[in-house]
């Protein structure tokens, strides 16, 4: 078995298509206990509360978990593809092992302390906001602006290396040149 | 000043619009074709784009919806919102470049045009232009229906407009919109966005001041209010749970470079290397304005439960209430104004891509060249379309809602892995393009038409978007691999 960085990242993108879709079955054909996605509040009109949050996952288990995992392996793996096979470096494949690794710590913070507080009711507030709700604000957000970042910094690296855009301006003269030509 | 809150909110709202009248008139010199119409000639710089970009995204939904569904049902929502530095990356990563380059090649004016000139199938060029039309009327009768009701809103809290109507408000805000659309095309859409970004971004932050002064204790006095209540609300995933919050992260974050409007912006910079400062740019005037969708929506929550505001009688009226009882009235003018910009910088994208659709991408579609005099008939359809979305927002009762829920989710999933995908793949093939569009449709429609209620939340959008993602690989992948066009194989190896 080759691997994994030797597959084409088309493959590993099916085959993470393939595991999302199969945790969402799961997830639609378990039991949905009362309230799984919120009930009304008793007295104000339009308002919704969430209820008991350990019953709401007692059918899924950790289903979000392992759902959210492949989400940002298939959104890592996605952004690979978009640079040019021939600029993917060793350099390229740590930074992307690095981003994908930091997003993937994000999630398993902000997971692990909801988790926490599930089990405990007990939460830190920081900056306003309990803990794991600031790892979704910041961190998940921050994750793949880390990506936004390195396309700033890696842009003649990775993105649009004057090599290519020499062939693409050469590409535009020949489509020209056959346009006057015909 | 608070005696003058009503016409100050006014005077901005006015002050906002003349502008957007102003553009429409300036850059009706500079529309001298339909290149210039659809595209503005490609000539934009890296500010005006990344303004456009991010504030197209950012719709009326944004500024109204966004914070009525936190007041609603907590932090859900905000998965929509923190997945942008998502979207915008897979945006410039996989197809910013390549949009542009083929752009340039065949001198394409909209996405159609793209998926054409890719797959080399004017059954892929029609269905996509269908699902932009059928999106872009439902988003854009939302988006007008929206105009309308603030619009009235603020006239109602004055002496002399006391009694004006939501279809004389629909009519006086559509009539700006079309003006300036109909006048100066794209390039006045652009600039408009321009000038509707900034006021985002200046109202983004100012109210998230604002909230964060309405309670003595910050936002953690209103987190205390929310944890003591419920608690579910304000951790991560909102009381719908994390299945609904994910499906959105999922549908919202990859699903960004499938909008059409979103697209279409990226084929207009001047420079392929603009791209590099126009994500950051588009990243951080995004997130700013974005603040305003969490900040009010958990402010007005905590106010309600926490007993010291009166529930709302509607989760829409959020934004506006939180305006006109904690915002100071210059502050409450620009951010209503700021609203207008949010709604209207949407629509006018939604307005010109829709006019491409008709008079550029079916025609080709159908009869293998577009209709003669192009800018004329651009023109001509700009306004028949917002007339027709006006009437659909005015008189369609339920329709609205049904168009509108189909927007964004039919986009994402009938056209991210046409575009997203097959412009970095090349064995992805025309039949699979085919395939994903029409089942994307169908299931859309089916969920929309039938209600069907998904169990934990999941969006019924990324149910859609999951399935055509998967069936446009493996149809790819079962066809045997054929040689592209020597133009596009060459621009998808760079």
């Amino acid at each position: 078995m080759k691997p994994v960085y030797l597959l084409k990242p088309i493959h590993l993108v099916f085959a993470l298509l393939l595991v999302i879709a199969g945790i969402t079955i799961f997830v639609l054909i378990s039991d949905v206990p009362a309230g799984a996605s919120g009930t009304p509040h008793p007295t104000i009109a339009g308002l919704s509360v969430g209820g008991d949050g350990t019953e709401k996952l007692s059918a899924i288990g950790k289903a979000p978990y392992y759902f959210q995992v492949a989400v940002i392996l298939l959104a890592g793996t996605l952004l690979y593809m978009g640079i040019p096979a021939h600029r993917r470096d060793r350099l390229l494949r740590l930074c992307f092992g690095v981003g994908i690794a930091f997003a993937l710590f994000v999630w398993v913070m902000l997971f692990s302390g909801y988790e926490a507080y599930l089990a405990t009711g007990q939460t830190r507030v920081l900056f306003g906001f309990p803990m794991p709700t600031n790892w979704m604000f910041w961190g998940i957000w921050g994750s793949f602006a880390i990506f936004d970042v390195f396309y700033f910094f890696a842009f003649r690296r990775y993105f649009l290396h004057p090599d290519d855009e020499a062939a693409f301006n050469e590409l535009v003269r020949e489509m020209e040149a056959e346009r006057e030509a015909t | 000043m608070e005696e003058f809150r009503q016409p100050i909110i006014l005077g901005f709202v006015a002050l906002y619009m003349s502008i957007c009248i102003w553009v429409g008139i300036w850059a009706m010199r500079r529309t001298k074709s339909a290149g210039d119409f659809f595209v503005a000639g490609r000539g934009l710089g890296p500010m005006v784009v990344s303004l456009a970009v991010f504030s197209s995204t950012l719709s009326g939904f944004g500024f109204v919806g966004g914070p009525g569904l936190v007041y609603a049902t907590g932090l859900s929502s905000i998965w929509m919102a923190v997945c942008s530095a998502l979207g915008f990356a897979t945006g410039y990563y996989l197809i910013a470049k390549r949009i542009r380059m083929i752009a340039e090649v065949r001198n394409s004016m909209s996405l159609p045009d793209i998926v054409f000139a890719r797959y080399g199938s004017e059954a892929a060029r029609l269905l996509t232009a269908g699902t932009i039309l059928l999106g872009v009327l439902g988003y854009l009768a939302t988006q007008i229906l929206a105009m309308g009701l603030v619009l009235q809103s603020i006239l109602q809290g004055t002496d002399m407009f006391a009694d004006i109507s939501l279809v004389a408000s629909v009519v006086i805000s559509s009539t700006v919109l079309i003006f300036y659309c109909v006048t100066g095309g794209i390039v006045a859409s652009v600039y408009t966005d321009l000038v509707q970004g900034i006021v985002m971004i200046i109202a983004g932050a100012l109210v998230v001041i604002t909230a964060a002064h309405v309670f003595e204790g910050g936002f953690a006095e209103a987190t205390g209010i929310l944890l003591a209540n419920d608690g579910e609300d304000i951790m991560p995933f909102g009381t719908l749970g994390a299945m609904a919050s994910l499906s959105w992260y999922f549908l919202f974050g990859l699903g960004l470079a499938g909008q059409p409007h979103v697209a279409t912006k990226m084929m207009m910079n001047r420079n392929l290397s603009d791209n590099k400062i126009i994500l950051p740019m588009t990243v951080f005037g995004y997130v700013v304005a974005a603040m305003l969708w969490i900040s009010v929506g958990v402010i007005m929550r905590a106010l309600v439960l926490g007993d010291v505001g009166l529930p709302l009688g509607n989760a829409d009226q959020a934004a506006p209430e939180f305006l006109s009882t904690y915002a100071h009235p210059i502050l409450a003018g620009i951010v209503f104004a700021g609203l207008f910009a949010a709604i209207m910088s949407t629509a006018d994208g939604f307005l010109n891509i829709g006019a491409a659709a008709v008079i550029h991408d079916i025609p080709k579609a159908l009869r293998g060249r577009s209709l003669d005099n192009e800018l004329f008939w651009a023109r001509s359809a700009t306004i028949i379309l917002s007339v027709i979305a006006a009437t659909i927002a005015l008189y369609s009762g339920q329709l609205v809602a049904l168009l509108g829920a189909f927007g964004w989710g039919t986009f994402a999933a009938a056209l991210v892995p046409v575009v997203l995908i097959g412009l970095n793949w090349k064995q992805a093939s025309a039949r699979a393009a085919v395939t994903a569009i029409s089942v994307s449709l169908a299931i859309n429609f089916a969920i929309q038409l039938w209600a069907i209620k998904i169990p934990y939340g999941i969006s019924g959008g990324f149910l859609a978007m999951l399935s055509s993602m998967i069936i446009f690989i493996a149809v790819s992948l079962a066809e045997e691999p054929k040689p592209l066009p020597k133009d596009i194989d060459r621009i998808l190896e760079l």
